[in-house]
């Protein structure tokens, strides 16, 4: 199959998957209260966009997001990395940080609330949680994939510790460092998201989950379509620079 | 085209390489193990000297030291008559076992990184690695990322990188045993040409006793753990030497010697 037919038959399926959400409630094969149709739906989403009380709870979950984001990726990282090179704290955190991984972040939720109340401090120190344990994960997987016979390498030629880094660590971690980006922004954007809809007065995740109980599906849906187009336009921007220094990675 | 490569040096009064009385011992679970004891040799300049020994010898352990990147516990190792305790890529040239090359740069970044590294110009830097290029035989090669390379294309690189700056003497772990037997013959060929245009010192550490007498006009045998020198064997073939050679009766018998003294250490 040429790259062209694989394009041409994913665009066919979106549409037909686009067509049926127009067609299939406008005839009533599925009640359109439970599913309105497409063009209801994104007239709701540009009404949507042009209200204030929209615009103010996208800044505050974009605010969230970002912030937590800024925190939990350098924290994350750096801790990977003490892990990743001492031995001493490897032994010691490795086993108890994978106990942690595996535990499903958002029953600790309710204790974020009690301890910090259900502001801004609360969304983005759950987010921030929430992240942090698959960038450590990763970070010491980056490290761990840099080669100890490329460092010989370049010791051989005289390189030092920070032409090492510079030279060695960086390249060879750096596909796996956008990766870890990438899947950290998933884990981060769920995070706000849940806390935002569990407890919260404001932020896009508060919108969405009252037009859920207030059954104003147009709204809803039309904010799971602005949702998804903002983390699929940032997951894919960082796969194409991953695409980009990882060609050698065959 | 590489004319300027074979830097004619003054015959120095002094060997190239000279390591006297060195001895390392690591420790291990159950106290110090004795890794290398008493070895002593000496390499004249330009001469190409290969160390043969079973698994474990310490070997490559003992290229390790002479390139300054491990350290004995005892005796010392002098290379172009000062002694040497760390990297220093004037005077020696590391060749590496297969995949040693960064694989996010390109085969003349590659060659390039050791000149990158002390910061030389840019159009030096290029211009010395093309000169490289051509001697390994790679032209029209020097965008290729080493995934892109063949096994034997790929060590072609590493020789390069390992002469870019010049160094009088190149020590070389390996470089072929991750090939076919076929490249592995055909690199050993290209490995005496290179080595003829540009008279550096080699020691050469392998597997192969075929390779060994080949290429040699030393072979230093080690015995099993911890590693000695057990025999010095002079090949008196003459050079160039040529595929036709290995079934004269002197390669064979030079061959079997060496193969005698390895198998009473296996």
């Amino acid at each position: 199959m040429t790259r062209l037919q694989l394009i041409a038959i994913r665009l066919a399926l979106l549409a037909l998957v686009l067509g049926a959400w127009e067609v299939l409630p406008r005839n009533g094969l599925i009640d359109p209260l439970l599913l309105p149709p497409l063009g209801d739906v994104l007239k709701t989403l540009v009404e949507l966009l042009g209200r204030p009380q929209v615009h103010e709870a996208i800044a505050v979950t974009a605010a969230e997001v970002i912030v937590a984001f800024i925190i939990a990726v350098p924290l994350g990282a750096a801790i990977g990395v003490a892990i990743a090179e001492s031995d001493y704290l490897g032994q010691i955190f490795k086993p108890l940080l994978f106990y942690v991984f595996s535990v499903p972040k958002s029953i600790f939720l309710p204790m974020f609330i009690l301890i910090m109340g259900i502001g801004f401090q609360q969304k983005v120190a759950y987010a921030a949680f929430s992240t942090l344990f698959v960038v450590i994960m990763s970070a010491t997987a980056a490290v761990e994939s840099v080669k100890a016979d490329h460092v010989l390498v370049a010791r051989s030629y005289g390189a030092t510790r920070m032409q090492i880094l510079t030279r060695v660590y960086v390249p060879s971690m750096m596909p796996i460092l956008l990766e870890t980006l990438r899947i950290s922004m998933i884990f981060n954007f769920t995070g706000v998201m849940i806390a935002e809809m569990y407890a919260s007065r404001t932020g896009i995740g508060h919108l969405i989950s009252n037009w859920g109980e207030n059954f104003q599906l147009p709204q809803l849906f039309a904010g799971v379509i602005l949702l998804a187009a903002v983390a699929i336009t940032f997951n894919e921007t960082v796969r194409t620079l991953e695409h980009r220094v990882s060609a050698w990675r065959t | 085209m590489t004319a300027n490569l074979s830097v004619v040096r003054d015959a120095p009064a002094r060997a190239a390489i000279e390591v006297a009385d060195l001895s390392h011992t690591y420790a291990g679970r159950e106290g110090p193990v004795p890794a290398l004891t008493d070895i002593s040799m000496t390499v004249g300049a330009g001469r190409f000297v290969v160390i043969v020994g079973p698994s474990g010898c310490g070997k490559t352990s003992l290229l390790m030291m002479m390139a300054g990147l491990r350290h004995q516990t005892a005796g010392t190792i002098h290379i172009q008559g000062a002694p040497i305790d760390a990297p220093d890529p004037h005077r020696v040239g590391v060749v590496f076992q297969e995949a040693s090359l960064f694989p996010w740069l390109s085969a003349l970044d590659n060659i390039e990184f050791p000149l990158a590294l002390r910061h030389a110009p840019r159009e030096e830097r290029r211009a010395r690695a093309n000169d490289m290029l051509n001697l390994v035989g790679l032209q029209g090669f020097g965008a290729r990322y080493p995934h892109e390379l063949s096994g034997g294309m790929k060590q072609r690189v590493s020789i390069a990188r390992g002469l870019v700056q010049d160094p009088p003497v190149l020590l070389m772990d390996e470089p072929f045993a991750a090939l076919d037997e076929q490249t592995r013959m055909t690199m050993g060929h290209e490995l005496l040409r290179i080595w003829s245009q540009t008279a550096k010192t080699v020691v050469f550490v392998t597997h192969s006793l075929t390779e060994a007498v080949y290429l040699a006009d030393e072979v230093l045998v080690m015995s099993a753990r911890p590693g000695r020198i057990i025999d010095r064997i002079a090949v008196p073939l003459p050079r160039p030497r040529t595929y036709e050679m290995m079934a004269t009766d002197v390669f064979g018998r030079l061959r079997e010697r060496i193969w005698q003294q390895i198998r009473k250490e296996g």
